[in-house]
């Protein structure tokens, strides 16, 4: 592993220094990615300071240095994990091998298309978020927009950091391509749909970053315990970025709960003051959790097989062993079915093709762990509602659940009875216009906008009241 | 390689009131009677949601599961991990036990 280079133009530990065709490769791409930026990004806020954690190592003893900076001025890097030199595949095919340092040739597009996924879904959601600014409820609040966008970005780098070193003229393609898709272009959207709606309000934001992002992680983690050991190092060093985006949407979403809880508790309507409804929010949870199950693809998978058996992706936390068998072999996945006359069934699958569907489990554990962690906040509070999670069934696209109707208790019902009840599950367009006229724009230092509670704690042992956005 | 692990919590509550501390900490004081990870590993883990009562550490499969962890308690819990001393009690039970019981739910492979 290469020490830190934080003078360079692209701050690295991959040794860019000593590889002068990849460095001119990225820094022929990196003012594309500035345009791209100014273009489609963040609008407006541009030439303000930021309070921004800026990543500047790897190490144990701290990794982020906090200070003021104008957002096109931030430091976009490339840094891998550090990792022992003799790492070994530890699951599928090849257990006990060495792990690889450059792409099989076999796996070659297998690869590159798991790495164009990940890499489209990151700026991808700087666009869907690029208007949110406009409405923010603190100046706490925005911040941690930005710091998520600005790291979305970063994780776009290191994405193409690996497109343009192993992939050849494939790979540059690739990287330009990344920044030719839009968030809800017609003619050229995003490769996942999720990633195509806007994201207007700040309901929406949080809980993308609640259940959207929470999906990255579980991909993230699967790559991050890869037998391509470039792949694995950066996706591991992603995840210590992304876990304060899960934070910022699973506390988001957390103090819109608590102030309404707050004012239930108060016996004041929260439409009457501008704040949230549970009924609302719980349709926002129907959606936004559904539409991230969606990402993790088939629950019966041949190609997850492929994946799992050749290590390009293992299961959650797979190298911490707590899993009986690393080959995932003679073992079989209970699925529930619905079939042609209307019941559900259980099918047994091996094993190796429902990887998507335990991927999908882990992720709806620690769903189930977040709604509990906001349902307690209502305890506290002596409010009676609860926000419940639908079953893993309900309002699916993909997978063996698309094409049927389900209610949120993952009772299979028809489409009239669907057609009947679907508005009381997900958001109406009366509720986005609701939720919309609450997003009062508040920057002055340590308000709130009056449909969420003030966080616990500021930004690196800063009070809430700091100055993390500076207009002047 | 032992299967046997130690997470500690660092999701943003946790990390506020020094999980990273304990960590580095936590995982100096195992190094000393078990420098390779043969008897257990050591792991962040990204929230266990008991934001309250941490810092959070765990055991598993132990299924131990300590709250209001400070770096004073680190001793007695690495005595703990060796197989030296016993279970901190001071330090269990702080959480409710649907929440535990969420935490072992998510550890818990039947694959």
């Amino acid at each position: 592993m290469s020490s830190v280079d934080l003078e360079a133009k692209i701050p690295n530990n991959v040794g860019l220094r000593d590889n002068k065709r990849l460095m001119m490769a990225l820094e022929k791409w990196q003012p594309k990615f500035l345009d791209w930026w100014t273009t489609v990004g963040p609008v407006d806020f541009n030439q303000h300071n930021i309070y921004l954690r800026t990543a500047v190592g790897v190490g144990q003893g701290g990794w982020a240095h906090f200070d003021y900076v104008k957002m096109p001025d931030y430091r976009w890097g490339i840094f891998l994990a550090e990792g022992p030199a003799d790492r070994k595949i530890h699951f599928g095919d090849s257990i006990g091998d060495k792990v690889w340092n450059e792409v099989p040739g076999e796996f070659r597009n297998r690869l590159r298309r798991l790495i164009v996924t990940q890499g489209d879904t990151e700026p991808a959601s700087v666009e869907q978020q690029r208007l949110l600014g406009h409405c923010c409820p603190s100046l706490y609040d925005l911040r941690s927009l930005f710091q998520v966008n600005v790291e979305e970005g970063r994780h776009l780098w290191a994405m193409v950091y690996l497109l343009q070193t192993y992939f050849g003229a494939d790979g540059r393609d690739e990287a330009e391509a990344m920044l030719e898709r839009h968030s809800g272009d017609q003619d050229n959207p995003r490769i996942l749909q999720a990633f195509n709606y806007p994201v207007t309000n700040w309901l929406d934001f949080f809980c993308f970053t609640a259940f959207m992002d929470r999906d990255g992680k579980y991909q993230l983690a699967s790559l991050a315990e890869s037998s391509f050991d470039p792949l694995a190092r950066t996706t591991q060093f992603m995840l210590a970025e992304e876990a304060y985006h899960l934070q910022t949407g699973e506390n988001g979403v957390g103090r819109i709960i608590k102030r309404t809880g707050e004012l239930m508790a108060q016996g004041t309507d929260p439409r009457t003051v501008g704040a949230l409804p549970l009924d609302i929010i719980q349709r926002y949870v129907h959606f936004w959790f559904t539409g991230s199950m969606d990402l993790f693809g088939g629950e019966d998978s041949t190609n997850a097989a492929e994946s799992f058996a050749s290590g390009l992706k293992g299961r959650y936390r797979e190298s911490d062993g707590i899993y009986k068998d690393p080959k995932a072999l003679n073992a079989n996945y209970s699925l529930e079915v619905p079939t042609e006359d209307g019941k559900i069934e259980r099918r047994d699958i091996p094993l190796r093709r429902a990887m998507n569907a335990v991927l999908l489990d882990a992720y709806i554990a620690d769903c189930k762990r977040i709604v509990e962690r906001w349902n307690r906040e209502l305890e506290k509070l002596g409010v009676s509602e609860r926000i419940a999670l639908p079953n893993h069934k309900f309002h699916r696209y993909q997978g063996v659940y698309s094409g049927f109707k389900f209610n949120p208790a993952g009772e299979l019902i028809d489409e009239a009875t669907w057609t009947h009840n679907h508005t009381k599950w997900l958001p109406t367009q009366q509720d986005r216009d609701y939720v919309n006229s609450c997003m009062v724009k508040v920057t002055t230092p340590g308000k709130f906008a009056n449909y969420i509670a003030p966080p616990q704690q500021g930004v690196n042992d800063k009070p809430i009241e700091f100055e993390y956005v500076k207009f002047h | 390689m032992t299967n046997r692990l130690c997470y500690v919590c660092e999701g943003g509550d946790c990390t506020e009131k020094g999980s990273g501390d304990v960590f580095d900490r936590l995982r100096d004081l195992i190094k000393t009677f078990d420098p390779n990870q043969e008897r257990i590993k050591i792991r962040r883990y990204p929230c266990f949601g008991a934001c309250d009562q941490g810092i959070n550490v765990t055991l598993y499969p132990d299924k131990v599961f300590y709250s209001q962890v400070t770096v004073e308690d680190l001793p007695a819990i690495a005595k703990h991990i060796q197989g030296e001393g016993p279970k901190v009690d001071a330090l269990c039970g702080k959480v409710p036990p649907d929440v535990e019981q969420i935490i072992w739910d998510m550890l818990d492979s039947p694959y």
